[in-house]
């Protein structure tokens, strides 16, 4: 066996695993919208926690295509997933890789991992979701979500500010080939909180390798689990080891027990640098059927001791903590939020949105928007529709079409078209028509079906109406509403979404062709 | 200095230019010749034919267009729905307006309009933004506030300053191409509802005084040509309109450089009395333009 072997599987997976990381960024960082929602859907039908919802609890030929691809990957070749496809997987080896060329002395040392908090995490959560209805778990710990919050966060309004630039540049000149796209930055409560899970990766990654991936991690939790009875292996040939340790040193899961040739491969995330760095070839990448080898206990590190204790029980009550009081604590606001169509009830919403953003940086009309604590502690950054932005425009059902975990079901144009997710509300003190005796209806105007619709009203004035039976709360009345600062026209929030009317028009009796000209 | 001042002091000059040109011509028309019509009307055919036929009756688009010349075509493109359903300017037209304006030696056609709905949706779904493209114009984005400019309105009584988009304050010619029908809050949409898609603070309108507003803004500018569209027509749920049954097929147009004339028009062809339209009246009060149909040479072509 030669060297090169293992060299070239390891690029491939360095290969693979930036390949990855670019396209599931290109998805968050397109406000052009030019990625097919096609495309969209089958790159995150890989991502294990949202596909794992989506699958189970709505099913869908992609989602659980995908599921089963990534399930099948694991049991075959262990936690490949964790050094390909999961971006903070990889975003926590370019980190460390950084770091270690600023700090060349820095070592791995093996340790046995805080497994128990990683499962204790997923049960945690799965009673979550299957109980309390929270996806407090999924929300703040799954990978792909974490990333999808801070590129949607952090990178996009760079990425906007750069485009409105040279869109302006280009515009100078008559190109109108890029146009200017407004710049909204989120709530800065949320962004706090996206920032930390960032720093605290950051700070792991750097420090202590693939920590994050075999504590806290749920995606790392469900495939540990699959990986214990993989098929093929990392595993040490006792004739060949020559005892350096060098393999242990390298290792970024610190899950390899050189003193003892053990490889815990339940933490392994495969990354294959292991193979790479033994010199006697003793490393080996092979089948092991009938459970392979079994980690042997070994002696806790004193330190991580400490760490855990210190950091990591505080952390998950921290976590268990809000699931518990969760449904007490509601932060309160103007009014209670509104759930996208499609959401069904904000209650199934919230139990299933990891608050990835994939439907905040695709919507078109912008009208999507992450919350803070407006769906309370457990659902922070949940997206919620804002009207201030923009409002739900009629024909689209992008959100559907893209949600990874089936948050927001995929739903067709004519049904969509009729989910009611609110009721508009006019203040006739506060309408222009009536405060200010002037025509104006601009919230009758942008109604798409014609619940606000406008009445006779003194003299030749026109006066705005509801009919909640054909409303469905897309927001158009109150975002055009010019009263200021309170809009005179509101939504109302249906928590359980319901359906509205078909608006059913006669054909008008007159003016069909015309036999002579009226002047 | 930036892009904004720059824009703003070529403005400043080109328009006090303009006026200057202007002020030697009666109703836009170049050269000051006077045109044989103050109105034209033509029914029974198609948005395109009916146009050739219409601005034939004055001349040609070479009596509006000169050699070189920035032509903007102001379709309304307010929303996201397909060109049956009337809610915005026939492609057609809007296509054939463009091929004239080439043919008269435009230097550029550039069309833009500032929608209700997501501009892309509503360029691509009007059928406007393919029919441009195959012209040879082209889409100007107007879904942001850093296109418009600030601009005064020294006429105006309730409107003393908006912002205009910046393609339009750049251009030598000015071609405003409304779609005819009803509106929930105004009556009535046609020349001079549509030129509300110049600006970007339409809520100002809405919360001061929407019909003395729209007037208001007429002064500020008239545009070079008026072409009416009343292929589809909204008879009801305008201005979005909810269904194909809200339209009926009236197969007619009306052509004119006088703004207020056209909806005066415009207003009887979809069956009400000018007057009825506030902000029509007010307009012919303030002698933007006429609308006294009677004593006005208006040429009738049946396509």
């Amino acid at each position: 066996m030669t060297k090169s072997r293992w060299k070239t599987t390891r690029k491939i997976r360095v290969a693979v695993s930036l390949s990855f990381l670019v396209l599931t960024t290109a998805i968050f960082l397109d406000p052009w919208h030019l990625m097919p929602p096609q495309f969209v859907k089958y790159l995150t039908s890989l991502q294990i926690v949202p596909v794992l919802l989506k699958s189970v609890m709505t099913g869908g030929a992609v989602a659980t295509g995908g599921l089963i691809f990534v399930a099948v990957m694991t049991l075959l070749f262990g936690r490949v997933y964790c050094s390909t496809i999961c971006p903070i997987g990889t975003l926590q080896d370019i980190i460390g890789k950084l770091s270690r060329k600023i700090n060349r002395r820095k070592r791995f040392k093996y340790y046995k991992s805080p497994q128990w908090l990683q499962y204790s995490i997923l049960v945690f959560g799965a009673a979550a979701v299957l109980f309390s209805g929270s996806m407090i778990i999924g929300d703040l710990l799954d990978p792909f979500s974490n990333y999808g919050r801070l590129t949607s966060g952090f990178a996009l309004p760079v990425i906007l500010f750069a485009n409105n630039v040279l869109a302006a540049f280009l515009g100078h000149f008559g190109i109108y080939l890029l146009y200017d796209i407004p710049v909204h930055i989120h709530e800065i409560g949320m962004l706090f909180f996206a920032f930390l899970f960032l720093a605290v990766v950051a700070y792991l990654s750097v420090t202590e390798g693939r920590l994050f991936c075999n504590s806290f991690c749920p995606a790392g939790g469900i495939l540990s689990l699959m990986s214990r009875i993989s098929a093929v292996r990392l595993v040490i040939r006792d004739d060949a080891c020559n005892d350096c340790g060098a393999c242990d040193r390298v290792c970024k899961a610190e899950c390899i027990d050189s003193e003892a040739r053990r490889i815990d491969f339940s933490a392994c995330v495969s990354c294959f640098d292991c193979l790479r760095a033994c010199p006697t070839n003793a490393v080996e990448y092979a089948a092991r059927f009938g459970g392979g080898v079994r980690t042997q206990p070994a002696e806790f590190d004193q330190g991580r001791r400490e760490f855990f204790k210190n950091v990591g029980v505080p952390a998950a009550a921290l976590l268990v903590a809000p699931g518990v009081v969760e449904s007490g604590i509601v932060v309160s606001s103007s009014r209670q939020p509104i759930s996208p169509p499609g959401s069904t009830s904000v209650g199934r919403f919230t139990s299933l949105c990891t608050a990835c953003h994939l439907c905040v940086t695709s919507c078109p009309t912008n009208v999507l928007k992450p919350s803070f604590l407006e769906y309370g502690l457990a659902g922070m950054s949940q997206p919620m529709m804002k009207y201030e932005y923009g409002f739900c425009n009629y024909d689209c059902t992008v959100c559907g079409d893209i949600c990874p975990t089936g948050a927001i079901m995929k739903t067709h144009t004519a049904a969509k078209k009729l989910i009611q997710i609110g009721n508009a509300r006019l203040n006739k003190d506060e309408c222009i028509v009536v405060a200010k005796k002037k025509d104006c209806s601009a919230c009758s105007e942008h109604c798409p079906t014609k619940a606000v619709h406008t009445v006779p009203y003194e003299g030749t004035l026109l006066l705005p109406e509801v009919d909640d039976s054909l409303c469905i709360g897309c927001g158009a009345c109150e975002n055009a509403c010019p009263v200021l600062p309170k809009k005179a026209i509101i939504v109302n929030p249906k928590p359980v979404h319901g359906t509205a009317k078909k608006p059913a028009v006669a054909k008008p009796k007159t003016g069909e062709g015309i036999k002579e000209f009226p002047f | 200095m930036d892009r904004r001042t720059f824009v703003k002091r070529s403005l400043g000059a080109s328009i006090a230019f303009g006026t200057f040109m202007k002020a030697g011509s009666l109703f836009g028309a170049l050269g000051g010749a006077e045109l044989p019509y103050d109105l034209v009307a033509v029914k029974g055919g198609e948005a395109d034919s009916m146009f050739d036929q219409g601005i034939g009756a004055l001349g040609g688009m070479k009596s509006f267009v000169r050699k070189g010349d920035k032509v903007v075509v102001k379709p309304n493109i307010g929303w996201d729905v397909s060109p049956e359903r009337g809610g915005n300017t026939n492609p057609k037209l809007v296509a054939r307006i463009i091929r004239h304006c080439l043919e008269a030696g435009a230097k550029e056609v550039n069309i833009v309009d500032h929608p209700c709905d997501e501009w892309q949706r509503c360029y691509t779904h009007s059928g406007i933004e393919k029919a441009v493209k195959d012209a040879g114009g082209k889409m100007v984005p107007g879904g942001s506030p850093s296109y418009y400019n600030k601009v005064s309105v020294n006429n105006g009584k309730a409107l003393k300053s908006t912002e205009e988009h910046e393609v339009i304050l750049e251009s030598d010619v000015f071609i405003n191409v409304p779609v005819l029908k009803c509106h929930s809050g105004s009556k009535l949409t046609a020349g001079l509802k549509n030129m509300m898609g110049n600006v970007w603070d339409r809520e100002y309108w809405h919360r001061t005084d929407l019909h003395q507003c729209i007037a208001d803004f007429a002064t500020y500018r008239k545009p070079t040509l008026n072409v009416l569209d009343a292929y589809y027509v909204m008879k009801q749920n305008g201005p979005r309109g909810v269904s194909v049954n809200d339209v009926v097929t009236m197969k007619a147009q009306l052509i004119s450089t006088d703004i207020v004339a056209l909806d005066a028009a415009g207003a009887k062809l979809y069956g009400i009395q000018p007057d009825d339209v506030r902000h029509i009246r007010i307009a012919a009060e303030m002698k933007i333009g006429r609308e006294d149909l009677e004593n006005l040479r208006i040429k009738r072509i049946t396509v």
